[in-house]
């Protein structure tokens, strides 16, 4: 900061203080006034094409785009003046000329920017009598669809694919009334990133084909979440109908993943909805109660070396408390394809595809191809990660104690089996493969009588004699930090929403 | 002290009953060669409803029978009383419609903001005020209900006054 020079100007009769060479939107933000904008993004390029963002500034014989303007010392900015009003009013009428009245069938509803700026500056009415411009719909291969009508031309998109993306697929075509956004021959939307033009985009002319026709934007109970589908940890806004997650969107963190999410990442949610779930204690085949369970489970932990088989899917929290109940052990990774997003430092799809990883190794644990190779008397499984794992050397355990939130294949019958929440369903921390701790928060309950995963391994170790009481994920993650030196002086309170760095890969980055 | 008992003496016009039981009796003669009706005589009569009478729902649909509804959310998301469920669907042409639209009318409170938000004109409220079923279930309307009734809908405003000036 030392090396900025500060600029002081005043908007909206408000002083500000921002860095030399800040534009006067990016200046005026931290001023509380949001001034109206479409083709300008902080992550993108500045283009300069919408004129939405036209403000006066005095002594200037013309209005200038705040978005391509920096500022300047003791500049007066009037953001609603008479001018600035009328001018933005005009450039609005202009783009509603061609723009469909569907705002009925449109998803974007709701959320729109257009919507928005009209309802504040627009006028109430239009002056053009012509018939309006209609283009087909087209698929832009990917998961968009491009309706053409809805198109504003504010080439965030095209700017995206471009600068971002690194795959040069969209451009404007046409000029004058009949430019639209066009594909370039041979190429589709199918770039691992290439969805995040629907996010970009502030109309409804980039739609998801997932999303489409789902749920209106207002129903959506919005959750802050942390991407599940790779050890990147993207922070994600879960978004709920009623309890169904309908769609995962990026949530900005200029630390992990800016403004983006990848397309599996984003897409790869229905998992979380299946209804198929394990929904009560079972022992040996035979619904239980919890206290019988656990009960149960506890008495075979009991003066017995356990063989663990961790997750890591599960979180922070959870893990500790496995440890804390029978040790550490070991754990399978799902692998997939790395995809960089070459535009954004240190993101991509990770190979890794699982979120927790690192969490899962700072704590003790160990990765291996077979985890269940080698298990004793006692086998404790926690997560979901053991589908298609060879369960032989389970026939010969004496007790098998599951933690899953689906009915584990292979288990034997014998099998105490203990219901937990998916990452929805709960609060916890993932530890991101760069040693970054994010909370994720609860954004539905629990199905029958499953318990989120902090719990029912709190409860697990009571049983066995080796925890102490937690009525939180909170507490658990308090005791984890005094305990653990990797995770020392962290608190759900000094995370916040967008996380921080563990201890323990401070060290090691 | 001894209970005395004072007799008023009234006149006769207001002691005698003859007098009121033949005025009585003259107004019944009245009515019965001259019968001023003032009971609607329903059910072979009915009441004339305002144009702004706000009763049961109906679904308006285009030419083709289909319900004019898009799906669109604003109803269910406007209602008061929570009392419509909507499930958007998209037909093989990509057009959006209602999957489900089903209105408990017992929840309902006829305030007339779903007929009011409605984009499409499609839902409305009914000027009618039959409603009798044999059975708690009959009053969730479903859409083939909404769809098939006939009777006249509401005007939420006067056509020559829409501002209500």
């Amino acid at each position: 900061m030392s090396d900025q020079k500060l600029v002081n100007l005043t908007i909206e009769g408000r002083p500000v203080s921002v860095p030399e060479g800040t534009t006067i939107l990016e200046a005026a933000k931290t001023a509380g006034v949001l001034i109206p904008h479409y083709c300008y993004h902080p992550g993108l390029k500045i283009a300069g094409v919408c004129r939405m963002c036209l403000v006066e500034v005095e002594k200037w014989p013309k209005l200038a785009p705040s978005c391509a303007t920096t500022v300047a010392d003791g500049q007066v900015v009037n953001v609603y003046s008479q001018k600035a009003l009328d001018a933005r009013k005009g450039v609005l009428e202009l783009l509603l000329i061609n723009h469909p009245l569907d705002c009925p069938i449109c998803d974007q509803a709701g959320e729109c920017e257009l919507q928005d700026y009209t309802f504040q500056e627009g006028r109430a009415d239009s002056r053009y009598r012509e018939p309006k411009r209609f283009n087909p719909a087209e698929d832009f291969g990917g998961d968009v669809l491009y309706v053409t009508n809805r198109c504003i031309l504010c080439t965030r998109c095209v700017r995206y694919m471009g600068d971002v993306a690194g795959d040069r697929a969209l451009c404007v075509e046409e000029r004058g009334d009949r430019a639209h956004i066009g594909i370039a021959p041979d190429h589709d939307l199918s770039h691992p990133w290439a969805a995040n033009v629907i996010d970009l985009c502030p109309v409804g002319a980039l739609v998801s084909k997932d999303f489409l026709n789902k749920a209106r934007a207002w129903e959506l109970d919005r959750t802050a979440s942390v991407c599940p589908n790779c050890s990147q940890g993207c922070n994600v806004t879960l978004e709920m109908r009623d309890t169904t997650l309908v769609r995962m969107k990026p949530r900005s963190n200029s630390e992990v993943n800016h403004f983006y999410l990848c397309d599996e990442g984003r897409l790869n949610y229905e998992w979380v909805n299946r209804a198929d779930r394990l929904e009560t204690p079972m022992v040996a085949g035979k619904p239980a109660s919890w206290e019988n369970a656990l009960a149960a489970a506890g008495a075979a932990l009991k003066g017995a070396t356990a063989h663990v088989v961790a997750s890591a899917s599960l979180s922070n929290e959870a893990l500790w408390l496995l440890k804390q109940t029978a040790g550490t052990g070991k754990f399978r990774v799902a692998k997939g394809a790395e995809a960089p997003l070459p535009g954004v430092p240190d993101l991509a799809l990770r190979a890794d595809r699982a979120p927790n990883a690192t969490g899962a190794e700072l704590l003790g644990f160990s990765r291996a191809d077979q985890p269940l190779a080698g298990a004793g008397a006692v086998v404790v499984i926690a997560g979901d990660d053991c589908a298609g794992l060879d369960t032989g050397a389970l026939a010969s355990a004496k007790a098998v104690i599951v933690l899953g939130s689906v009915v584990p294949a292979g288990a034997p019958a014998g099998a105490i089996l203990l219901p937990i929440a998916n990452f929805a369903e709960e609060e916890g921390t993932f530890t991101n493969l760069r040693g970054r701790v994010q909370r994720y928060l609860q954004a539905r309950p629990a199905p029958g009588l499953a318990r989120a995963s902090w719990m029912a391994l709190a409860g697990l170790a009571a049983a066995a004699g080796k925890g102490g009481v937690y009525d939180s994920a909170e507490a658990v993650f308090g005791a984890m930090a005094k305990a653990e030196a990797a995770f020392s002086g962290l608190s759900y309170d000094s995370l916040g929403l967008k996380g921080q760095m563990a201890a323990g890969a401070r060290v090691n980055a | 002290m001894a209970i005395t008992t004072r007799v008023v003496e009234r006149p006769t016009d207001d002691t005698s009953y003859v007098r009121a039981t033949f005025k009585g009796l003259a107004l019944t003669f009245k009515h019965l060669v001259d019968p001023h009706k003032v009971t609607v005589q329903y059910p072979e009569e009915k009441w004339d409803i305002g144009p702004r009478w706000r009763g049961t729902h109906r679904m308006l649909t285009t030419e083709d029978g289909k319900a004019k509804c898009v799906a669109c959310g604003l109803c269910p998301t406007v209602c008061p009383a929570n009392c419509i469920k909507l499930v958007p669907s998209v037909d093989e042409q990509g057009n959006r419609y209602p999957a489900v639209f089903d209105i408990d009318e017992f929840r309902c409170i006829f305030c007339g903001y779903c007929q009011e938000v409605c984009p499409e004109e499609a839902i409305h409220l009914g000027r009618h005020y039959e409603n009798a079923e044999y059975d708690r279930k009959d009053f969730v309307y479903d859409l083939t209900r909404l769809t098939s009734q006939t009777h006249p809908v509401c005007e939420m405003w006067d056509p020559a006054d829409p501002r209500g000036e």
